[in-house]
């Protein structure tokens, strides 16, 4: 999954309502949640997600052969034409992970 | 046996949102998560997902992609939980008349928490008793003295005898009775069930308001992702 920001319904707490959320992402992990009612925003603690992040990496890097062979098994032509793209990608990607999170330092 | 997980509920009343069981959750779905609980100890079993109609694209998606080994039967839900739950029991009807299925398990598709462990004890539980739900304690502070000792947070996957409870909600959509959860339809229509209070997890939570994803991500990073 590639979503980085999403907007879901969830129940705030201010409105006493179901309302729209907006929702950001570094990674696999939430940095923050926003309410598009009253704009009540949710961060994770900045030393709090480095942390998270740092401890949920390992985890990602150690199952990504894994997940890479599953999806070779379910598509394998779709799979050899996005792998190269995905691989010249993932750098970037990670960059801006990285960058979303030392914006909140 | 069969499980019913619930994902109907509607983001669109909001304009463009998702309903929040599309959401990630460290890196798969929340009713991915949902599901592969639910399936886990049930090879044989039927595993039936409600979901809007608005959904079914982005349904085959997920299952295709995150809920592989699992056959997974799609329904359509309807307004209310009650509706929806309903809906996937006349899907599953036929094998209920004909005995295949002896025991349906109802879980909420926000509960992507649930361990496969919980899922097997309720289903002993329905199959011994005729009915099971897994609760936790209320804080007695909370309580008027009265209601101490007597009031329980319930939670999701809820167990229930197939045949009766195929009956209590044909008996309900007669009536028009709507329940606000599954145990509910079955006092009004199948008193004679006893219903069990399984001990449950606090951190079987619902996904409900945001700060509930953080908690979510955290208790997966406990578990090492394995639930």
């Amino acid at each position: 999954m590639k979503e980085e920001l999403l907007e879901v319904a969830l129940y705030c707490a201010r409105c006493n309502s179901e309302t729209s959320h907006r929702l950001v992402y570094a990674g696999r992990l939430l940095v923050s949640t926003t309410c598009l009612v009253c704009y009540t925003k949710n961060e994770h603690e900045s030393n709090d997600l480095w942390d998270a992040y740092l401890k949920d990496l390992p985890h990602r890097i150690a199952t990504k052969p894994l997940r890479i062979w599953k999806r070779i098994l379910r598509a394998p032509a779709l799979i050899l034409w996005e792998l190269p793209k995905a691989t010249i990608r993932k750098p970037i990607g990670m960059i801006r992970e990285f960058r979303k999170l030392k914006k909140r330092n | 046996m069969a499980v019913v997980v619930l994902a109907a509920g509607s983001g669109t009343r909001f304009g463009h949102s998702t309903n929040k069981v599309w959401l990630p959750l460290s890196g798969r779905r929340i009713i991915s998560r949902s599901l592969v609980n639910a399936s886990r100890n049930f090879p044989l079993g039927r595993i039936v997902l409600v979901i809007h109609p608005s959904d079914a694209d982005l349904a085959n998606v997920t299952l295709e992609r995150e809920v592989q080994g699992v056959r997974v039967e799609i329904v359509f839900g309807g307004a209310t939980r009650h509706e929806s739950e309903h809906n996937a029991l006349q899907h599953l009807a036929p094998a209920i008349r004909a005995g295949e299925i002896e025991v349906v398990i109802i879980h909420d598709g926000a509960r992507p928490l649930a361990t496969p462990q919980l899922f097997l004890e309720i289903t002993k539980a329905a199959k011994q008793f005729g009915g099971a739900i897994p609760t936790i304690p209320v804080d007695s502070r909370e309580l008027e003295r009265m209601q101490r000792g007597t009031v329980v947070r319930v939670q999701t996957p809820q167990g229930f005898l197939a045949r009766e409870l195929l009956e209590a909600y044909n008996k309900a959509a007669i009536d028009g009775f709507i329940g606000t959860d599954t145990a509910a339809c079955i006092e009004k229509y199948a008193p004679s069930i006893t219903t069990l209070t399984v001990s449950a997890d606090v951190s079987n939570i619902k996904i409900t308001f945001p700060q509930d994803l953080a908690i979510a991500e955290h208790v997966l990073a406990l578990r090492r992702y394995r639930d």
